[in-house]
């Protein structure tokens, strides 16, 4: 029996927070998987990633909420469904709007999944030729992509990854023993962890970000039902769904594409493929079907590269990592060799998530909306007490609400100079694994770099690294140049 | 161009405070000659940071100056005194949970946004830090039956009787 009443309850459970979540603006899906991290140290392993994966479904959809209703996506990814969403909505149409969003979000999720168990394990086993050389290009890699994609700058970018590495090194140096950067304190022998500085950057940085700022309210909330789409809508929107659920399986793979990106191509697509592409921007359903059956396929795909390699590939996909991370959890081939429950259970619950969706996302839409229109002064201070409280319940100690603290006003900073945040937070969780494997390298070859180059994968990793950094530095380049040539004209 | 130029001048800072403490990392004994050791990584953290920090620094003093008020500036966004506050908010809840223990602290520290987030003090501001208060309490305390900070004025008192 794959399902069982724990289950059920921690996919459901992390399904209502993710949608509750993400409904509320600036609430985005990895804030609201990173406020729910804390409580799931206590679960048992399998039951917290399920929670936390199924969160990561429920937000794909919350975003959408807010998107539709008030203009303003309540996750990145939802960015893209208020274009024809809204509309919608102006046209008196917002439940058919939020009830394709629905429908579009189910579809998407499974066939996110199917593509989730079907390529995970091979590419596991690929992961199992990985040698220390390997296992360090890889960790390059994911840092030059992250660093490259997110963010409008890829100094800054790398400037992030720096940082996040620089987190990593405090603490006990794993291969000798020797403390580092602990300035005598007992709290810091173990390190970082990943999740405090998670909670922070997203969260705390968030509350800061938000303080004082006019909220947004959605009027007439008492007369809004979710319509789920008939036989004859669901038929009008299959192509773009398909369109959506193609776009999101190759997005979730690349990591740093995530969601945001999926559904804005998976939107132009759409229009491209459509017999009415004239309708797009004046309120078509398949506008809204289209970016929503994306962002819920990339929630299951983005899982591909964090189980096959440890990479993650969004910044819900990294809180997610935290998550593994916590229960001791480490992923690749490994996992699967000695933790197929936590495997068969993500799997499960995702696939419960999936299809509870349907009335969950009906029946708690009441919820959302009324969770929304609460005073903010209110809202801000129950986040803070749960962050508090939640950071707490780790380890029973009010050292670890420092780091977060202190990783809350980093993020700040980060953010008002526009540095991006992920490429940190994957340095922070990658760098043990960089570090550990560039020095078992050279302790096997005894200093000799040449290492590097004997190892075909390791080259495979590193070449690609330096073709993401050139490409993109190549990019800024152009577009710097084209807006000197304007500013000259 | 100018927060550029700032943060350049604030990630040198760092790089050079990250590389004087890397330079007190001690030896291991564990450590072979042309093996990294625990040093190696942040020196090299150090250096790739200063380089970015003066990368950045030059592309910031090289670039026009912007003729309207700059992109980054965000309206929907709270300015950093602003923003600090509701930091030293929850730094205030340490202490308060230290001494005053969770319950207490966690009133505090709803009383205490709402009030930073201009909310009017009235009896509804205090009826929902208390019934938020509670509500934390019974959460953590009774149902996940994770203990909180107790405090130490409960004890103190609790001495007496």
């Amino acid at each position: 029996m794959l399902v069982t009443t724990p289950l059920a309850f921690a996919a459901l459970g992390g399904l209502v927070w993710g949608v509750l979540g993400s409904s509320m603006p600036g609430m985005s899906a990895s804030i609201t998987m990173a406020l729910l991290l804390p409580f799931t140290y206590t679960l048992e392993p399998t039951l917290a990633i399920v929670m936390l994966a199924s969160c990561y479904i429920g937000a794909e959809y919350g975003g959408s909420v807010p998107a539709i209703l008030i203009r303003t996506p309540g996750t990145n990814a939802a960015a893209a469904t208020v274009l024809d969403g809204y509309e919608m909505n102006r046209q008196g149409r917002a439940g058919e709007a939020l009830g394709i969003s629905l429908w579009s979000g189910v579809i998407g999720g499974l066939w996110g999944l199917l593509m989730l168990i079907l390529m995970t394990e091979p590419l596991s086993r690929l992961a199992l030729q990985f040698r220390p050389t390997s296992y360090f290009g890889l960790g390059i890699l994911g840092l030059s992509i992250i660093a490259s994609l997110t963010g409008k700058s890829l100094l800054k970018g790398l400037a992030a990854a720096t940082l996040g590495l620089m987190v990593s090194t405090i603490g006990t140096d794993p291969n000798s023993g020797v403390s580092r950067f602990t300035f005598g304190s007992p709290d810091l022998l173990e390190g970082i962890a990943p999740i405090f500085v998670m909670v922070g950057l997203f969260a705390v940085t968030e509350l800061m970000t938000r303080s004082g700022v006019k909220p947004i309210t959605i009027s007439g909330a008492r007369s809004i039902r979710v319509r789920l789409p008939r036989l004859p809508m669901m038929r009008k929107i299959a192509r773009a769904q398909a369109v959506g659920c193609g776009i999101g399986s190759v997005e979730g793979l690349m990591p740093g594409a995530g969601g945001t990106l999926a559904s804005f191509i998976a939107y132009n697509e759409a229009r491209r493929w459509s017999k009415e592409p004239e309708k797009f921007g004046k309120g078509s359903e398949e506008g809204v079907a289209a970016p929503e059956t994306a962002n819920n396929t990339v929630a299951s795909t983005a899982l591909i590269p964090l189980l096959s390699f440890g990479i993650p590939g969004s910044n819900s996909a990294a809180v997610l990592l935290g998550g593994l991370l916590i229960h001791g959890l480490v992923p690749g081939p490994r996992l699967f060799e000695e933790n197929p429950e936590v495997v068969v259970g993500l799997y499960t619950g995702s696939f419960v998530a999936d299809i509870a969706q349907i009335l969950v996302g009906t029946l708690i839409l009441p919820a959302s909306l009324w969770l929304v229109n609460r005073p903010k002064p209110y809202l801000s201070g129950f986040i803070l007490a749960l962050i508090m409280s939640g950071v707490y319940t780790v380890h029973q100690s009010l050292f670890d609400l420092g780091i977060v603290m202190t990783a809350g006003l980093l993020g700040y900073f980060m953010r008002y100079f526009g540095f991006p945040v992920l490429p940190a937070v994957l340095g922070v969780v990658l760098g043990n694994l960089v570090e550990s494997n560039y020095r078992r390298s050279l302790q096997l070859s005894g200093g000799e770099f040449s290492i590097f180059l004997e190892d075909p994968i390791s080259i495979v990793f590193l070449v690609l690294a330096v073709m993401v950094v050139s490409a993109s530095l190549f990019n800024e380049w152009r577009v710097s140049a084209k807006a000197r040539k304007e500013r000259t004209a | 161009m100018r927060k550029d130029l700032f943060a350049s001048i604030g990630l040198l800072v760092l790089a050079a405070a990250y590389y004087l403490n890397a330079t007190t990392i001690p030896t291991s004994t564990l450590d072979e000659p042309g093996v990294p050791g625990p040093s190696t990584l942040p020196t090299i953290l150090a250096a790739v940071l200063v380089v970015i920090a003066l990368t950045l620094g030059a592309r910031a003093l090289a670039a026009a100056p912007p003729r309207s008020r700059s992109s980054d500036d965000k309206e929907d966004e709270a300015p950093w005194p602003r923003a600090l506050g509701i930091l030293g908010i929850a730094v205030l809840y340490l202490p308060a949970a230290t001494f005053l223990g969770y319950p207490i602290a966690l009133f505090l520290l709803l009383v205490a946004v709402a009030l930073y987030e201009r909310k009017r003090p009235d009896w509804r501001l205090f009826a929902v830090a208390t019934g938020g208060a509670v509500f934390f309490w019974l959460l953590f305390d009774i149902v996940l039956g994770v203990r909180q900070p107790e405090g130490l004025l409960l004890p103190y008192l609790q001495s007496f009787f």
